[in-house]
């Protein structure tokens, strides 16, 4: 079986022979066409009937446009499929860093937290003694409060006393 | 490797080269498809980016909860350097009247 393809400016044949040679691939028209007519020159020893079509092949140019534009589709098609992926890498690589501002914030806010703490500790050191002062008189005070309302019950136990023997 | 020349040229038999050749390309590109999307899931990089973005959305609500919580004591600092401020004036004020 025998094919030949013609118009590609470069030959793609398909030679069987008898001999069970088989070449595929792009070789020059001329040596395509030493290689058929060296099968041809041997027709009576070919067992089999050889048949060739004749394919009708467009112009050039337009194979190579289209040979362009396939490519260049297959391009796009990839570059989308891998761009999906890396995408999403930089959302989550912004998120990261969003993040990651968040927390630097949150730490400033932190470390003023902790300033102003301190300064609070020292400042109440420093009312200890006071606060201690203000903690007995307190105390104190309440002690009079009792010793108050213990004189004020025993004055009125002895004003009911004066009556009644002022009765008798 | 005749065989399979022959074999491979019997199952062709009755194309046009334009149709081999068309029929090679598209199982070419097709194969570059598939090649690409096995590199991606290969990668497992779907399963770490959802990963990813679970973690991001529980961790989320922990830093707002965070920050506000973060603001509030912040609040409270400075009204309590406030009375602070204000006992330390009364102080003196005593100290100057005790005098």
């Amino acid at each position: 079986m025998r094919r030949g393809a013609q118009g590609w400016g470069r030959g793609l044949c398909e030679v069987q022979a008898g001999s069970g040679l088989c070449v595929r691939g792009s070789v020059p028209m001329a040596t395509a066409a030493e290689g058929l007519s060296e099968a041809g020159a041997q027709p009576a020893k070919q067992p089999a009937v050889e048949t060739a079509e004749e394919a009708k092949e467009p112009a050039e140019a337009d194979i190579n446009e289209l040979c362009k534009d396939m490519f260049n589709k297959m391009a796009t098609y990839l570059t989308g499929e891998l761009t999906a992926t890396s995408e999403d890498y930089k959302l989550l690589e912004n998120m990261n860093k969003l993040t990651s501002l968040k927390y630097l914030e949150m730490k400033d806010i932190a470390i003023n937290i902790s300033r102003n703490l301190k300064d609070l500790n020292k400042k109440y050191a420093a009312l200890q003694p006071y606060l201690e002062q203000i903690n007995l008189i307190e105390e104190q005070v309440a002690a009079l409060e009792q010793a108050a309302y213990k004189l004020d019950a025993y004055s009125k136990k002895l004003e009911a006393k004066y009556k009644k023997l002022e009765k008798r | 490797m005749a065989a399979a020349g022959a074999a491979d040229a019997q199952a062709r038999f009755g194309h046009s080269v334009k149709g081999l050749l068309t029929e090679k390309v598209t199982s070419c590109g097709t194969d570059v498809i598939a090649l690409t999307k096995q590199v991606l899931k290969g990668s497992r990089s779907a399963e770490l980016l959802g990963q990813a973005a679970k973690n991001m959305v529980t961790q989320e609500d922990a830093i707002l909860h965070s920050e506000d919580s973060l603001r509030k004591m912040a609040i409270i600092t400075t009204h309590l350097q406030y009375h602070v401020e204000q006992s330390s004036n009364l102080q003196d004020q005593l100290s100057h009247l005790l005098k």
